[in-house]
């Protein structure tokens, strides 16, 4: 006999994962009948810059979130201390739901003109833009793997043979963290790539300098929608790309 | 005999649950000391309060008649084999034994000397480039022992060992158990709630119940003159068992 709410839940799970992809689909649909525009587009000066500046700097940003989150996971899953359930929130679930656009605002008014340290505007801009709103998923993807590790005793063990903190951090913490600090890094990478409010807003839009991809599509979307879809394709192949390459990473280990 | 380790007056509590209520309990030099008692009376507590990862609220250890209250788990130098066996399972068998050896930075030669010595130790050479994935039951117990042996502690401290082995060759790891750390010489405390494991393996055992130690005695003491009802109850089948032999299982 059928098991009717098997069925049910097939079909209801059916509607999401149609909308999720068909959403992406959508894109080569739209650049179906205009190829050879998109193509070209490809290898327009502005677009392959702004490929440039998004790669290098969502990759930049990717590798200074984890070698950062590595010392704050560890003080956070060994040290115990007042508000740490609030700072917690503070560094992961905070910055994925404050708006970027602000995120962009308060650094243009701490870090931009006027302010003693001006960086408004400048490569610098666009990652310490990115920094902030991508940082999360490195932090808590560290953090939980660190307390997982910390509840199993394993880092107990360790100490009762004489380790002191290096030995626990380099041959125990971050050997086993291998996977997470991978998917962390592709997680912060990924979403760097996609940022763009904070970015347009503190870094502005320089192309050949702080112009990066979504940004790009953004701007062109309206007097060249040519320009904007070959970006997008693009953007769409790599984080795709990029993800399933780190995931493969994640499993090989 | 001497005394190796003094638990003096220690209380614990957690909330308003006391889990130990003015353990006092000395350990003689060389022994194999069983605490034993059902789950929930308070022998793992004690056993993280020896290892330092637990702080008493009041009382004191010490150690060869020196106070080791402020000793930091990394200093106190005790090797602690816990229930899971706890093997780093990144590492081989070999880099397992190896590790304490490897913190205190001693030259290469020595690192290597010492940990051939203690996989015939515990014999199990040959399985030296295994991942802790790819060992039974019985060789993880026998790894993590020979891991906790290899910095020489001053005081060895099992935590079930047993818990974790295959029932089918539980009694045949049981006697080598007890034979290598009796090779060894190593005075051990070994927290058990099985109390046929505990007449095998304890020199002495300690009966636990309810945060307080109820008697301790040799195998021989507990059976045949048993303080309280809880320690006769406790043993119960044992005794029984006990009437019908002429000497304890040893």
């Amino acid at each position: 006999m059928k098991d009717r709410f098997d069925v049910l839940l097939q079909v209801l799970a059916g509607f999401l994962i149609l909308f999720m992809v068909v959403s992406l689909f959508y894109l080569y649909v739209a650049v179906g009948r205009t190829w050879d525009l998109v193509v070209e587009a490809l290898f327009s000066e502005r677009v392959v810059q702004a490929l440039i500046v998004s790669v290098s700097s969502s990759t930049l940003v990717g590798l200074i979130a984890v070698a950062a989150v590595i010392p704050t996971a560890y003080v956070l899953t060994y040290k115990e201390f007042r508000f740490k359930g609030l700072l917690e929130t503070l560094l992961i679930e905070f910055p994925q739901t404050f708006p970027p656009a602000t995120v962009g605002l308060v650094y243009l008014l701490m870090l931009g003109p006027g302010s003693p340290i001006n960086i408004a505007y400048t490569y610098p801009a666009v990652i310490v833009a990115k920094f902030y709103v991508s940082t999360p998923f490195a932090m808590s993807f560290t953090l939980r793997r660190f307390q997982e590790i910390h509840r199993s005793g394993l880092d107990t063990i360790a100490r009762t043979l004489g380790s002191r903190t290096r030995h626990l951090l380099l041959w125990i913490l971050l050997p086993l963290s291998v996977k997470d600090l991978v998917a962390g890094f592709s997680l912060t990478w990924a979403r760097a790539m996609g940022e763009v409010a904070a970015t347009l807003i503190f870094a502005g839009a320089i192309p050949g300098r702080t112009e990066i991809f979504p940004a790009v599509v953004y701007l062109t979307s309206r007097e060249n929608p040519q320009v904007a879809l070959a970006a997008s394709v693009i953007a769409a192949f790599l984080s795709i790309g990029a993800l399933l390459f780190f995931k493969w990473i994640a499993r090989e280990r | 005999m001497m005394t190796k380790l003094r638990i003096e007056e220690v209380t614990k509590r957690y909330g308003k649950v006391t889990a130990l209520d003015r353990v006092s309990l000395d350990v003689r030099s060389g022994e194999f000391l069983v605490v034993m008692g059902p789950s929930g009376c308070g022998k793992t507590t004690l056993l993280l309060i020896l290892l330092g990862v637990l702080k008493p609220d009041s009382g004191h250890l010490y150690l060869d008649g020196n106070l080791i209250d402020d000793l930091s788990v990394e200093d106190r130098n005790f090797g602690y084999v816990p229930q899971d066996f706890g093997l780093f399972p990144h590492m081989t068998a070999h880099d397992n034994i190896a590790f304490g050896l490897r913190v205190r930075n001693l030259p290469k030669d020595e690192v290597e000397h010492r940990v051939e010595e203690l996989f015939s130790l515990v014999e199990l050479q040959g399985i030296e480039q295994r991942k802790p994935a790819e060992l039974s039951g019985g060789q993880r117990q026998r790894v993590s022992l020979a891991r906790a042996m290899a910095v020489q502690p001053s005081l060895l401290l099992l935590d079930e060992p047993l818990s974790n082995v295959d029932e089918a060759t539980k009694s045949e790891i049981r006697q080598k158990l007890k034979e290598t750390v009796k090779r060894a010489g190593v005075t051990t405390v070994c927290v058990l709630h099985e109390p046929g494991d505990a007449l095998v393996l304890g020199d002495r055992i300690a009966v636990m119940y309810a945060g307080k130690i109820l008697q301790i005695g040799t195998v021989q003491n507990l059976l045949e003159e048993p303080e309280s009802e809880i320690v006769t109850r406790l043993l119960a089948s044992h005794l029984f068992r006990w009437g019908e032999r002429a000497s304890p299982e040893s």
